[in-house]
């Protein structure tokens, strides 16, 4: 029932390829979550995330350092292999600095018709955040424009708004399905369902979620629950890691990534007619990533949150070796978590995951969460 | 009721019998490629100086990274849950238990009834493992086993900067070349390990006391090293590499007997 998710993240390039033939539209890869999906569509222009493969390489090392994350070296290798040869422009929203060095580089070394780095701002909890980028998203707008040549009326934003939170209002009940006694999608599919959607035209996306959706609440993976765990982490695509910790015993039954919940969870609230407002106080109300949530960590009670109405009895948090900014908030997720009775297992992953030690630390992990059995 | 632990490591199959909490037999049989035949082996030769019938066997478990080619275990522990139980069983006041075997290092806190409460394996480095020490033992040209007692001999500290393995070598390299003494390196070599080790065990937080075992638990050097480095004594079981298949063993009583408690059913 979910092969159709599976099938489009695995073959995202065929499908981007495909639906250029089909439309002969423009397709527009992006680093980041915080790239306004809504104003690309708006111009018909198909936005797909650039992911890694999780192959090791050695393209990268002439332009990022050693120190910076393997995502960023890992999405950058893939340009420079030419898998996104089709691409007729990247853009980026500011988050890190790590993948904004792989969106540079990317710039300097494969040159496409468009490039645009939106500003986004870092501090969003502050009040000037969403009037500040409804400026950019303006500015952004006018470029598309211009690029495209065509107009972006307020009657396409709110088409484009519409693809977007309809994307979004149906991740999120599919996700909510697992909160039962017996989720009805593994973490593996729900990892599929998400990657593909940054990877698929929204429309092809929400008619399959459509079609599935209602399915759903009867259906059963056929397979034993086991423990209830939670991932936390920045970005997270690793399927051969998820399908592991589901073979020894448990389910992943939520997630706090980019390339889940966060990307998702929030809509955009209609305001009386200002589309870019809208779109601005979404990206600005969204769930924070770590570079943009502070002073407050507004990012423990929610993921608290969740933990507790998916009924979680462990959280796995996964650092991408050298990703400063979830390293910072780390302990604090680790005092947080262990204060609400729920243990933690802390890995760091790298472009290629140790699934054998990895499996050892689950194990354990696991076994610690059942030990009340053992007395 | 006699309980067998089976610890399938990656390179020795360990088997320890143990009854009404005595261990009354036990085997060490290097696995190879034939780990069936090497398991086979050890299960006989520790039955053996058990003297022990098969069928008074009440239950066995399995613990190490092969555990599950153990056929005739009936359940089975990680190595992690293994150690802490092991540890205990020598230790009643332990509380937290460092393994370091040739490519593992392991750091495991847990509580008085032996249910580990956090845990730390050293991850895609052998710089704090066995396999480093015999790598520099062999750089020195010193018999492994006279590799601990020699950096007794030492009274100064040389910092290591490596810290990977491969590094290291060209650093003891050096060292040789500056006409250090042997003892001296021996000593800074040990020092390292026992810094990565702490390092990597302060992650769990160390509570006394602390138990090393593992094949490392043999090497006096370290031993040292890392008493210092930790500023304790750590504990030192008698057989430090059965300690994880008695840990299998304890837990394959305490299951067996909840099980004949639990009668037909469960």
């Amino acid at each position: 029932m979910m092969e159709q998710f599976q099938e489009w993240a695995q073959e995202r390039h065929s499908y981007a390829q495909e639906w250029k033939k089909q439309t002969g539209g423009k397709v527009v890869g992006y680093f980041c979550t915080y790239v306004p999906e809504e104003i690309l569509y708006a111009a018909d222009i198909l936005p797909v995330r650039i992911l890694g493969s999780h192959e090791p390489q050695d393209v990268t090392e002439p332009h990022i350092f050693g120190m910076f994350c393997p995502f960023c070296r890992d999405c950058l290798a893939q340009g420079l292999k030419g898998r996104f040869d089709y691409l007729d422009g990247i853009m980026i929203a500011q988050s890190c600095i790590h993948i904004r060095q792989a969106f540079t580089s990317w710039e300097m070394h494969l040159p496409t018709d468009f490039s645009y780095y939106l500003p986004m701002p870092n501090h969003v909890q502050s009040k000037r955040a969403t009037p500040f980028l409804r400026g950019e998203l303006e500015k952004f707008k006018g470029a598309v424009e211009e690029w495209t040549g065509t107009t972006i009326t307020d009657e396409k934003l709110n088409t484009g708004i519409d693809l977007m939170n309809t994307n979004r209002r149906l991740q999120k009940q599919i996700y909510e399905l697992r909160q039962g006694g017996n989720p009805p999608i593994t973490g593996l599919e729900a990892m599929y369902l998400t990657i593909s959607s940054q990877t698929t035209s929204k429309e092809d996306h929400n008619r399959e979620m459509e079609r599935v959706v209602s399915e759903l609440s009867d259906r059963s993976t056929g397979r034993s629950i086991g423990t209830r765990l939670m991932l936390v982490g920045s970005e997270n695509d690793d399927t051969e890691f998820v399908n592991m910790v589901e073979s020894v015993g448990a389910t992943v039954v939520i997630d706090d990534h980019c390339t889940g919940t966060r990307y998702f969870w929030n809509e955009s609230e209609p305001n009386g007619g200002d589309p870019l407002e809208e779109i601005a106080r979404r990206y600005v109300d969204r769930p924070a990533c770590p570079t943009k949530d502070w002073p407050d960590r507004t990012r423990i009670p929610h993921v608290l949150k969740m933990a507790k109405e998916w009924d979680v009895a462990g959280a796995i948090l996964i650092q991408q070796k050298f990703c400063d900014p979830h390293e910072l908030d780390i302990p604090a997720l680790t005092k947080a978590f262990h204060e609400a009775g729920i243990k933690t297992l802390f890995l760091e992953f790298d472009v290629t995951v140790p699934l054998g030690p990895f499996r050892v630390r689950v194990e354990a992990f696991l076994e610690m969460l059942s030990d009340e059995d053992l007395f | 009721m006699v309980s067998i632990g089976v610890d399938m490591g990656a390179k020795n199959v360990k088997v320890v019998v143990l009854r009404e909490n005595e261990v009354i037999g036990k085997a060490l049989v290097t696995a190879g490629l034939d780990t069936e035949g090497a398991l086979k082996e050890a299960l006989q030769s520790a039955s053996r100086e058990a003297g022990i019938d098969y069928d008074e066997v009440g239950n066995i478990t399995a613990t190490g990274a092969g555990r599950k080619d153990v056929p005739m275990a009936r359940d089975e522990l990680t190595e992690v849950g293994a150690a802490a139980r092991g540890a205990l069983f020598h230790f009643s006041d332990a509380r937290t238990v460092i393994d370091v075997g040739a490519e593992e290092g392991r750091g495991v806190r847990f509580n008085a009834e032996g249910r580990v409460i956090d845990f730390v394996i050293n991850e895609k480095c052998a710089a704090g493992a066995g396999a480093f020490t015999e790598a520099m033992a062999r750089a020195l040209e010193v018999p492994l086993e006279e590799f601990g007692p020699l950096s007794l001999k030492s009274d100064r500290e040389i910092p290591m900067n490596a810290q990977c393995a491969v590094f290291a070598e060209s650093e003891v390299v050096s060292l040789v070349h500056a006409k250090t003494p042997k003892k001296d390196i021996a000593r800074a070599v040990h020092d390292a390990i026992a810094s990565r080790i702490t390092s990597m065990v302060r992650r769990v937080g160390v509570e006394e006391r602390v138990a090393l075992v593992g094949g490392l638990a043999y090497n006096v050097g370290f031993i040292d090293s890392l008493n210092r480095d930790l500023e304790t004594e750590v504990l030192i079981p008698p057989d430090p590499e059965y300690t994880a298949a008695i840990g299998a063993a304890v837990v394959a009583a305490e299951r067996g007997a909840k099980a004949s408690e639990g009668g037909e059913n469960s």
